[in-house]
């Protein structure tokens, strides 16, 4: 099927079942006050916003904070708009009402070419998809932290809310005064009238709550004191002195511990079980038979006094452990098995443009390139963990999730409860990378918590359970084909690459309803190839969907993670094919995609490229799109014991408008880092249906000794804000693998680039 | 058993070859001290025994009997912050903050051992893992705390500092 036919197709059959609700006006997500937890002596005003009796503001927070400082730009939005300080903001866990639903995610998930969907240049099929897809997540309400998508979701709604809030309180202080509110003005949370009246917001809340503010605005950009302005996280005291409270720090009186071990082969089971000896041993209480939940793999848990005593009798237990019915998995087969599916299939087509039968055809010379990249584990550094109670028919679970919606509905679905009966607490997590978008592990914890007669248990992964029982990132293959004419221009650009696509695979497992009897093209298979801004006048980009059956899950920058690898790699090859500067070379493609041009032109820029390095260093570049957001990087790289030392890597990002730009560079310099460590060592490996790579030593990352230095250059822009959790680990291992090629003239075409180099 | 930890004494039952860290975690509800790999790589779960920087989580609780031991509940208070603490806030350094308890303790016992530490001295003493690479601000913040500070990370909006 041809893309455009599938989107109009899909399109329609849903514009079938909402005809007369597609005419309504989109449904609010301001809320109601009964959204927020009723707390003594606070008032709410909406779902998202209470006043305190002192004045302060207490907001509904409805995303996971990973690390990506979303607690505090979410409140800085909070606090601009109302006019307070932002530690005059509190934060409040969000209620499971669909306000706090993610549309701004569901929306990012089409796709579409972002030429085609530039703010005021969309098409028509841009503009209808993107209204129908945030119709429908908007009803569907799924509360999610995922594809870089917190600020640019909540950009509107939750201003909207602040400055609803604050409009109301001035009503409210106006009627008090009887002044007109127009006169009123606002400074650190306290309202002021010429007449020297002056109150805080607690002053004027509980006549406030039933008002409805006709006039609602905005603050234009030109007033903001905080958007735009680096603030200093508030969430940072907590986590330097042991404050900080993750899943794995939940203590509840009477709280029981549970380890976990499951089949080692991926998808296996549990033939027989002797747990005689290990229940025996000290601290350890009874076993519990763990059916395989959510994706999971079965196996079973030990319940205990402490994580150690648990650990310690799950070793002992006696297990044979059988293969997945259908059969054994092994990365190497896989592998072997996807080149093949790339000949014999013709896989669904993503993009088309012009005709790249005719210019290969009529092409002086063509150039080919394979490239491939391996399955990968999160590896994030608190291990999969919840905590769970099941008593008197309800369900109380402790999650660090990046989804506690799903969360919710698998807890209720395993106790067998309706899920108004389940309570969901968010803790923060201790990374989460895509990882904690799945459930198993709540799955499980509710699982365990059931057989406990009421007592809270706390479910622990070892990091070998962690690291042998993730949803990898897919292992994907890529060919790449261009056509070069007489004149040396490079004619064309084919792609073709094969991998298992994830959403399908993901809403299976948490949302079972939601699931096709029949996978949909997805869009997260083909980023980063079929989207991408240079002008080649041909191009063809097409992807086959495989199932391999190795567990996948979302991994920072998804498709992007190992597509930018393959597409920005084989445009340096081109450059280096047709004899001219890897920047140049960019920049003469992208005459009509100028916000990519300014990146990469910063980011040289900033990074003096051309210019001396010492000798036994080079250079390398890569620009990619993700999340809305344009990234280059420029990196330095020698070669230091036959293994590359990347020293500094120079990004430049135009993420539309701005709202924290600490939190900004601290995710150009994460992202930089976690791309580093897939770049130079990541890879999992299935023997016999059995991760080898279990820990550290053997799945290994990068560490201080080996940090670059990063710096990073932000773009100005008054476009909406657009991701950066993500976007900048897509362009790393392209820039290295060119520096890589420009110091040993070697082209390295899979991940991970190679440890043991030579050439020099 | 009695344990010295962070200037008190402490009665535990606990069986004697449990690791440290899980005494601290499960046995005295000391959560400070994190849970990272259980193979002294990942170093989570550093504590300081009688002033040096310590894996607690390959370190059985008997090993430890008599001796000092401080982990990341007492490195400062909330009226006097270690001068790591106060760095580590200038410098921006948590982002999730899992692995920052352990950098924090490895680095007081560098500095303890190190006042001016070298940035060689800071790679060798450095070797917790963070997977959120928070690696430049924390060897930013050592420095800062040291007195040997280097250039801070900044964004920068078009080569006009934010």
């Amino acid at each position: 099927m041809k893309r455009r036919t599938w989107i109009l197709s899909a399109l329609g059959a849903t514009g079938a079942l909402v005809v007369g609700w597609g005419v309504m006006p989109a449904r609010s997500r301001l809320g109601t006050g009964a959204m927020m937890l009723p707390t003594e002596g606070d008032v709410a005003l909406n779902g998202w916003i209470k006043v305190a009796s002192d004045g302060s503001i207490i907001m509904a927070m409805h995303r996971s904070d990973m690390g990506q400082g979303v607690h505090t730009a979410l409140a800085m939005l909070v606090a601009e708009e109302l006019d307070v300080p932002l530690g005059r903001v509190r934060l409040e866990q969000a209620g499971a009402d669909s306000i706090y639903g993610n549309v701004a995610m569901f929306v990012g998930s089409l796709p579409f070419h972002p030429l085609d969907a530039e703010e005021g240049k969309k098409t028509t099929v841009v503009r209808t998809g993107e209204w129908m897809v945030g119709k429908i997540a908007r009803e569907l309400g799924i509360s999610a932290t995922g594809g870089s998508s917190s600020v640019s979701d909540a950009w509107q709604p939750l201003r909207q809310a602040a400055a609803t809030a604050r409009a109301s309180l001035l009503e409210s202080a106006a009627t008090q005064w009887k002044v007109p509110a127009s006169e009123l003005k606002v400074q650190a949370g306290v309202v002021s009238h010429a007449s020297g009246k002056s109150g805080h917001y607690g002053e004027f809340a509980k006549a406030a709550a039933g008002l409805t503010p006709a006039n609602v605005t905005l603050k234009e950009r030109g007033s903001w004191t905080l958007i735009g302005k680096p603030m200093m996280r508030p969430d940072v005291p907590a986590k330097t002195d042991g404050t900080a409270r993750f899943g794995i720090d939940v203590r509840q009186p009477g709280m029981l511990f549970a380890s976990v071990r499951q089949a080692p082969m991926l998808g296996g089971t549990v033939q027989s079980i002797d747990s005689k000896a290990a229940l025996a041993m000290p601290g350890a209480v009874k076993l519990v038979n763990l059916p395989s939940v959510a994706g999971s793999t079965a196996g079973f848990a030990i319940v205990g006094k402490t994580t150690w005593h648990t650990k310690q009798a799950a070793q002992a237990v006696q297990v044979q452990w059988a293969q997945r019915a259908e059969g054994a998995l092994d990365t190497q087969k896989i592998d072997a098995e996807m080149v093949a599916k790339l000949k014999s299939e013709s896989g669904f087509t993503f993009y088309d443009k012009g005709s790249a039968d005719k210019a290969e055809a009529s092409a002086k010379r063509v150039i080919e390139a394979e490239y491939h990249a391996p399955y990968l584990a999160h590896a994030t550094m608190e291990p999969m963990n919840c905590t769970a109670q099941v008593k008197d028919g309800k369900v109380e679970v402790w999650a660090p999730t990046q989804v506690p919606g799903m969360a919710r509905a698998v807890a209720a679905k395993v106790a067998g409860v309706n899920i108004d009966n389940v309570t969901v607490h968010v803790t923060l997590l201790g990374g989460g990378f895509g990882r904690r978008l799945e459930v198993d592990f709540v799955g499980q914890a509710v699982q365990v918590a059931m057989e406990c007669e009421g007592k809270p248990v706390q479910l622990i992964w070892s990091r070998e359970e962690d690291t042998t029982h993730d949803f990898y990132r897919p292992m994907h293959v890529a060919q790449l084909r261009a056509a070069v004419g007489a004149d040396g221009k490079v004619e064309s650009l084919r792609i073709k690459s094969a991998g298992d696509t994830i959403t399908p695979r993901w809403m299976e497992r948490g949302l079972p309803a939601l699931a096709g009897p029949i996978d949909m093209p997805d869009k997260t298979a083909s980023e980063g190839l079929f989207d991408l801004p240079y002008g080649f006048a041909n191009q063809h980009m097409s992807h086959v969907a495989t199932r391999m059956g190795v567990p996948v899950g979302f991994w920072r920058s998804v498709g992007h993670s190992h597509n930018a690898f393959f597409s920005e790699g084989f445009i340096d090859e081109l450059a280096v094919e047709t004899k001219q500067d890897p920047v140049a070379f960019r920049a003469a493609l992208l005459a009509d995609a100028p916000r990519y041009l300014a990146v990469l032109k910063l980011a040289a820029e900033k990074a003096q490229w051309g210019s001396a390095l010492p000798a036994g260093h080079a250079r390398g570049v890569a620009l990619h799109e993700s999340f809305g957001s344009i990234v280059a990087e420029v990196v330095e790289v020698s070669v230091q014991k036959g293994q590359p030392r990347v020293h500094r890597v120079v990004c430049a990002i135009d993420c539309g408008t701005v709202v924290n730009p600490n939190t900004v560079a601290q995710q150009m310099e994460s992202g930089v880092i976690f791309a580093l460590s897939a770049a130079l060592y990541g890879k999992i490996d299935i023997k016999n249906g059995e991760v080898q790579q279990t820990n550290f030593p053997t799945y290994p990352v990068v560490t201080l000794a080996q940090a670059p230095v990063v710096e990073t250059y932000i773009v100005p822009s008054t476009r909406a804000p657009a991701g950066v959790g993500e976007p900048a680990v897509p362009p790393l291992a392209p820039a290295v693998a060119s520096a890589l090629f420009a110091l040993t003239g070697t082209r390295q075409r899979t991940l991970p680039l190679k440890s043991t180099l030579t050439g020099i | 058993m009695e344990l010295n930890i962070n200037g008190k004494s402490v009665m535990t039952e606990a069986d004697p070859n449990m690791p440290l860290l899980w005494v601290l975690r499960d046995e005295l509800n000391m959560t400070g001290t994190k849970f990272g790999c259980g193979v002294a790589a990942c170093g989570a779960c550093t504590v300081h025994i009688d002033g040096q920087a310590v894996r607690s989580c390959v370190m059985p609780v008997s090993a430890v009997v008599g001796a000092k031991i401080r982990t990341i509940e007492s490195l400062g208070t909330p009226d006097k912050q270690h001068a790591l603490q106060a760095a580590w806030i200038a410098e921006q350094v948590p982002q999730c903050g899992y692995c920052q308890s352990g950098m924090l303790m490895a680095a007081a016992a560098l500095l303890e051992r190190k006042p001016k530490p070298t940035d060689a001295d800071i790679d060798e003493a450095m070797t917790n893992i963070c997977r959120c690479g928070t690696y430049q601000r924390v060897r930013a913040a050592i420095h800062r705390a040291a007195g040997t500070t280097t250039a801070a990370s900044t964004a920068t909006i078009a080569g006009v500092a934010a």
